[in-house]
């Protein structure tokens, strides 16, 4: 059967996704498995008689073998069932309520970062060498190598804190569009500086090499288009195909950078959920914010990958030959 | 993380591409070259301050206590005779746990990427450089440990651990050597076919002998200038967890956990929050600074 070989990349892809999406769950169980087990005890607190703690143990199903645990969680999560949590809720309801902040959250970071790049990347290109790209290369440096910690601390001392535009702790992110811009901004943008310098370098790098390399730019440039024009509707078209891996690549990276952005403004997103899940030997939120973030990764990974080869016309020829 | 930044990125060059032009004069070549030094030198110079700052510094110099203090010398404001970076509210010195903090980030940071490093390439090496199914097997270990968010698992490992510094390193660990593996693996794949090293297989060198003789000596040039940025990395990812009140154990000092406790006070004095994080934020741009021009010497990883 002749299989078109974008079908056949899909095919790999997937599998090898399921795959590596298996690994982490197998390995979040094997972590929390080999951490000091005293659910049970922190559950019922200092007073619980070794009765208590084994019969709660049993309860909860923690005195069975790894396998076994595993094999009933990996069974109940493929029907979409991730366990209950230490406070008697289901995973599901918790991440339903937490989950759409930190998206919300993310996609705002994703869109202020994506944006300031192409332009700034577009301006410092125009000339390289020029004073804009020694500019746009000196912030994102700086950039790169601020956390987001830093980078919300300094934002909130000068924008929340001196000029009060902005409140210090963001309690939701609901109410409205204009409440969200308020609440959001500062989180936002403390998660979206460093993603902005990464994006910008690297789209100012591919932009340049596509001035200096293509063939199609000489072609476009001959024609007597603008330099602008070549720049913005020839190259960045090619370039933005870059971008997007990143962003793709970038996305698993970014839910643990969220993490400590949703502590520091107190955001109720999963993230901070996560630490409180942690800090109570939560197994089975945790496993289930794990499942969650590995799922957002590989997806993201996933879809980068076939983006690239479906609209890169080159990459899907050179996986016809591999 | 901190936003770990994806090999990709960090493999592209740094500084501007040298744009191709016959005719330049003397005067540019010799500002370029200037340049050239000072983008090695300034942060090389800045780091070896810093180092001797944490590590010799308290040596030689009797500075006051990071841990303890006087409350009658609490709140002290910057540049106050004896506490030049000023005291917290229960009058810690702040320049001695910067110094002292500092000792620790680095520490960490050195031994991580270290470990990472090793551990990194024992697999990434063997992967790139046999393939097949060997190397289907640990891209694939690789691509867990990668999808795998990093903090869950070092906050996870810290929290069953328990707080301290040797702990700390292993948490933070888990998350160098699957880049440093996918980094070994990528410039293994990129050295193997070239024909030096199919002169040495041709003149009878095998098996470890050319990991050892011909694939370390060539990868090992882009492997350092990447760990420089993974320091830097590993300082932030530090930070945070010190930060999240996971890392370095009460009371000692630490950058993140200064950031901390000076977030609670920060519209009263915001110094004691900005001074850690300005700390944090100028050492690992020297480190990436430092990184980027290795690189732009020694080539790309």
């Amino acid at each position: 059967m002749a299989r078109s070989p974008a079908l056949r990349l899909v095919g790999r892809r997937l599998g090898a996704a399921v795959i590596v999406l298996w690994g982490v769950t197998l390995l979040t169980f094997i972590v929390m498995s080999t951490l000091p087990n005293d659910t049970a005890q922190t559950m019922l607190g200092l007073h619980a008689t070794p009765a208590q703690v084994a019969a709660l143990n049993k309860a909860l199903g923690l005195n069975q073998p790894f396998w076994v645990r595993y094999w009933r969680w990996l069974v109940q999560a493929l029907h979409g069932n991730l366990g209950t949590t230490l406070e008697g809720q289901s995973v599901n309801h918790e991440l339903a309520i937490h989950l759409p902040v930190t998206l919300e959250l993310l996609a705002y970071a994703l869109v202020i970062s994506v944006a300031l790049a192409v332009v700034v990347a577009v301006l410092a290109a125009r000339r390289p060498n020029g004073i804009a790209d020694r500019i746009s290369l000196s912030v994102s440096m700086i950039g790169l190598s601020a956390s987001p910690l830093v980078v919300g601390i300094i934002l909130v001392i000068v924008f929340a804190v001196q000029v009060g535009w902005f409140p210090v702790q963001s309690n939701g992110l609901g109410g409205g569009l204009g409440s969200f811009f308020v609440q959001g901004t500062l989180p936002a943008a403390s998660l979206g500086f460093p993603l902005f310098a990464i994006y910008t370098r690297l789209l100012r790098a591919d932009l340049v090499e596509q001035m200096q390399r293509e063939d199609y730019i000489v072609t476009a440039r001959a024609k007597g288009l603008s330099p602008w024009r070549v720049l913005i509707r020839h190259a960045l078209r090619n370039s933005m195909f870059t971008l997007i891996t990143v962003i793709g690549l970038n996305l698993g990276t970014l839910v643990s950078a969220a993490a400590i952005i949703e502590v520091l403004f107190s955001v109720p997103g999963v993230g901070s959920d996560l630490l409180t899940a942690i800090g109570n030997h939560d197994s089975a939120l945790i496993e289930g914010i794990v499942f969650v973030f590995a799922l957002i990764t590989v997806a993201g990974n996933l879809a980068a990958d076939l983006l690239y080869a479906v609209l890169d016309p080159r990459i899907r020829h050179g996986s016809t030959n591999s | 993380m901190a936003v770990p930044t994806p090999d990709a990125v960090l493999l592209t060059p740094g500084g501007p591409p040298a744009l191709p032009s016959l005719l330049v004069s003397d005067r540019r070549i010799r500002a370029q070259r200037f340049w050239r030094g000072a983008r090695l030198w300034i942060p090389l110079g800045f780091l070896i301050l810093m180092l001797f700052m944490c590590f010799v510094l308290p040596r030689v110099v009797t500075l006051p206590s990071p841990t303890n203090g006087t409350i009658l010398d609490g709140n002290d404001a910057l540049f106050t005779p004896g506490h030049w970076l000023g005291t917290n509210n229960v009058g810690v010195d702040t320049f001695s746990q910067i110094v002292y903090g500092g000792q620790v980030s680095f520490e960490i940071g050195a031994a991580v990427t270290a470990i990472g490093m090793i551990i990194g390439c024992a697999i990434g090496i063997p992967a790139g450089y046999l393939g097949g199914w060997a190397d289907s097997l640990l891209s694939r270990i690789l691509d867990v440990l990668l999808a795998f968010p990093a903090l869950v698992l070092a906050l996870a490992i810290a929290e069953g651990l328990g707080p301290s510094e040797v702990h700390e390193i292993w948490a933070l660990s888990v998350f160098s050597i699957p880049t440093f593996g996918r980094l070994a693996r990528a410039s293994t794949l990129a050295v193997r076919d070239l024909p030096f090293m199919t002169a040495a297989r041709l003149s009878g060198t095998r098996g470890w002998r050319i990991i050892v003789r011909h694939v370390i000596p060539n990868i090992a040039p882009g492997l350092v200038s990447f760990s420089l940025l993974g320091v830097g990395l590993t300082i932030i990812l530090e930070g945070a967890l010190d930060y999240l009140g996971w890392g370095i154990p009460l009371p000692e000092a630490s950058w993140g956990q200064m950031i901390a406790s000076g977030q609670n006070i920060m519209s009263a004095q915001p110094q004691y929050v900005l001074v850690p994080s300005l700390f944090l934020l100028v050492t690992v741009v020297a480190l990436n600074m430092f990184g980027d021009a290795l690189r732009e010497r020694w080539g790309e990883a």
